[in-house]
């Protein structure tokens, strides 16, 4: 009998299969940063709202999110958006742009800006720390 | 009631709003982020944060950010349920939870901005 591939079934298998292609990636990234950013709405609208309950309430829960770790974490937050961002532009581009045609040249384009602003949050975000860093080592 | 069980539709009219919400969302967002963390205090204190919110322009930027954020993502995640095959009363759940969440936070969110 002829080979027959297996029918994907289930949520799971289904989404599994896509893996085996190394050009999917970019799609698969672009949901999971998809889901992650509307899942982190949900949580920033909710933290908001001790803004509503006056100054200390507010400061109070912001102690948390300026400490180190979470400072890294926002950071980390921003690659999420880049990433996002700027693939989904790419995916504009190739789609009502003719892009298809640059494919190349849009993707080193679109990804090195994202790496570069990266880096630009991370030194606008740490300059502090790292201007500290380079004051001890006189 | 097929209509939004992800098999019948063709879905056009949310899959363009979609590309043109997202673009919008380039800016917003990189934007967002730059005045967030200009400094330590402009997105961790209260003082900054009110400053800003007193003004009607920086209001408005924020009920926009709320409206379309919200609608992108959760027209997004909708759209990756279509991907799979549901029962009609499993689709209908689960974008009945994706209406009434995106609804309440809607609401949370525009409360916050609109108190002050
Ligand atoms: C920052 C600028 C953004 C751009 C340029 C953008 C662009 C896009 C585009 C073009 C799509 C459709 C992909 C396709 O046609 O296959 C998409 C999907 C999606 N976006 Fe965005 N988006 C942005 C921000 C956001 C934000 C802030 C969120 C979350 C709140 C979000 C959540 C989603 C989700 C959940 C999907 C569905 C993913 C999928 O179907 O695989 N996006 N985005
Ligand atoms: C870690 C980085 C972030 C910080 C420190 C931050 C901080 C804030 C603050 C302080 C506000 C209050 C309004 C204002 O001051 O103008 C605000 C509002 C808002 N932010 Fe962010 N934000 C961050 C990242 C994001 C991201 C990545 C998104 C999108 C996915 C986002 C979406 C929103 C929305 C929709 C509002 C309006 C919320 C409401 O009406 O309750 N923020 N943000």
């Amino acid at each position: 009998m002829a080979y027959q591939p297996k029918p994907p079934d289930g949520w799971l298998k289904t989404n599994l299969r896509y893996y085996k292609h190394p050009g999917s990636w970019a799609w698969i990234l672009h949901r999971i940063t998809g889901l992650g950013l509307t899942a982190y709405i949900f949580v920033h609208i909710y933290a908001l709202t001790t803004l509503t309950q006056g100054p200390k309430a507010f400061d109070d829960e912001m102690k948390l999110f300026s400490t180190p770790v979470f400072k890294v974490l926002e950071w980390l937050l921003f690659s999420l958006v880049l990433y996002h961002a700027f693939n989904g532009v790419r995916i504009v581009l190739v789609d009502w742009a003719n892009g298809a045609k640059y494919h190349k040249k849009i993707l080193t384009v679109v990804y090195g800006l994202g790496v570069v602003l990266f880096i630009g949050m991370g030194i606008l975000m740490f300059r502090e720390p790292i201007a500290n860093m380079f004051a001890s080592l006189k | 009631m097929y209509k939004h069980t992800g098999s019948r539709g063709s879905g056009a009219p949310g899959w363009v709003l979609q590309r043109i919400t997202g673009l919008l969302l380039v800016i917003v967002v990189i934007g967002h982020y730059f005045v967030m963390h200009a400094d330590p205090a402009s997105g961790h204190t209260y003082a900054a944060v009110l400053e800003r919110m007193h003004h009607p322009l920086w209001k408005m930027f924020d009920l926009t950010f709320i409206t379309v954020g919200l609608w992108h993502g959760l027209n997004g995640t909708w759209g990756i349920f279509r991907d799979y095959k549901m029962k009609p009363a499993v689709s209908l759940t689960i974008y009945g939870v994706i209406i009434l969440s995106g609804i309440a936070f809607w609401v949370l969110g525009v409360n916050t901005i609109l108190s002050f």
